[in-house]
């Protein structure tokens, strides 16, 4: 067993930390993005999630997601309450202690959930939300997280997710897809304007979220040295060309350079190169950042015209935006990054996009049955909306009996 | 893939070029009164 390594080890606890910022940074900039009447209730689903998940994931998450592996599908309970996590090194990280590796796996599983809210915004009865984070981590984020980083059996496979292309954001985006499909419509939805109520929360939460993916990214690393620099730079330099290029889709579609079109292309260009961050150059991170803008922005102009409301276009960034990256991940990747990993397309190793193409599928297709059936299951037994006359008022008022402005 | 990164980047360098500039007269507030 190697010696516990001071700077990995400080690396990966900072690291920690920039993830847990980005889920209230994430309830900014969702909570920018709705109406002024159910600002609190959007922000109280991220940092509730970061309560709920913090408990969840120390009694039986992270057990699930990287305990002793149970034929490739899921972890053994035997660090269930963290029994055995303890200073010393664990199996996935030999040079900090396992805890550390535990609290920065802890912040992803937090955030996954936080991510879907975005589609179920202003119109979901709080109870069903806290039940459905519960269920939802537990049989969908800790069983895929295992398949792909617990020793499961898509990693077993060779699919390649450094930092959570398939296990955070396809997982997301599709569950939230189907979780818009399964609400319904928010009432008034084509009817009224439903613009954001202020735009610069988002800049902001948006701004808080890309200073925490380097955590997210760099921190996936696990050491602090060359391999974590590399991710750092590709992550910078495809939240710019994902900014850039959705302002400028948006500036030649829709004749202004939308200013909340930058701030959802800059985590558009996050999310895809979340996968790829640990096995891409900075030449493919700016076309994977091209790529995320034009995808991403057409995907949102899609659902919209089939009057799907996924309020806050989770769905449009997170699932596109990650299978994006999880395939740009099979094309562009090199040894030359990082000798532990394989080639892609590129580098003379096509069979390595059919893997990213499965990893992809089974991440799609395992989280929207999963995600529907908890969702069918809860509406019978609590029921997912809150009646007509209360969203008209608010979430803020009739959830929480609390409102977010007093001007 | 440098010769890529350059180009798609030149793209989008084409397309704030290229893109519209005009911009939305303001409205007085005589106007908006009078409108109203």
């Amino acid at each position: 067993m190697e010696k516990i390594n001071a700077g990995d080890t400080a690396w990966l606890l900072a690291s920690a930390a920039l993830v847990m910022l980005m889920t209230p940074a994430l309830g900014f900039f969702y909570g920018g993005l709705v109406r002024r009447k159910n600002v609190l209730a959007t922000i109280m689903h991220s940092f509730f999630i970061l309560c709920l998940i913090s408990v969840q994931w120390v009694l039986w998450g992270y057990t699930l997601a990287f305990g002793p592996d149970i034929g490739g599908i899921i972890g053994g309970l035997d660090w269930a309450a963290l029994r055995g996590v303890g200073q010393d090194p664990g199996p996935y990280a030999p040079t900090v202690p396992h805890e550390a590796y535990m609290v920065f796996q802890m912040m992803f599983a937090v955030i996954t959930p936080a991510l879907i809210t975005g589609a179920f915004a202003e119109r979901k009865r709080f109870k069903a939300f806290v039940v459905f984070t519960l269920l939802w981590a537990t049989f969908v984020y800790d069983p895929v997280a295992h398949w792909v980083w617990g020793g499961g059996w898509l990693g077993q496979l060779g699919a390649l997710d450094f930092a959570g292309g398939t296990v955070v954001h396809i997982t997301s985006g599709v569950s939230a897809l189907v979780a818009a499909l399964v609400l319904g419509r928010r009432v008034g939805f084509g009817r009224e304007a439903m613009d954001p109520h202020d735009a610069t929360m988002t800049v902001l939460g948006a701004s808080l979220l890309w200073f925490g993916w380097f955590g997210f990214n760099a921190g996936s690393a696990i050491t602090a040295g060359g391999l974590a620099a590399n991710a750092f730079v590709v992550t910078n330099t495809a939240a710019a060309m994902g900014a850039l290029t959705w302002m400028t889709v948006s500036w030649l579609h829709k004749g202004a350079p939308s200013v909340l079109g930058a701030a959802a292309g800059a985590v558009a260009g996050l999310v895809a190169i979340t996968p790829a961050s640990g096995y891409v150059d900075v030449s493919a991170s700016i076309l994977i950042g091209l790529g995320a803008g034009i995808f991403c922005y057409t995907a949102i102009q899609i659902t919209k015209r089939f009057k799907v409301d996924d309020a806050l276009d989770v769905f449009g960034v997170h699932g596109v935006g990650g299978a994006w990256g999880a395939l740009a991940t099979g094309v562009f990747a090199t040894v030359a990054v990082n000798s532990a990993a394989k080639d892609g397309l590129i580098a003379g190793n096509p069979g390595q996009l059919g893997i990213q193409a499965i990893a992809v599928l089974a991440s799609i297709v395992y989280s929207a049955v999963m995600t529907f059936v908890i969702l069918k299951l809860i509406d019978l037994f609590v029921g997912l909306r809150v009646p007509e006359s209360e969203e008209v008022l608010g979430l803020d008022a009739t959830q929480h009996r609390e409102a977010a402005y007093q001007i | 893939m440098e010769f890529l990164a350059f180009a798609s980047f030149a793209i989008l360098v084409v397309g704030w070029l290229v893109a519209p500039s005009r911009t939305v007269t303001p409205v007085s507030h005589a106007e908006e009164r009078k409108a109203a």
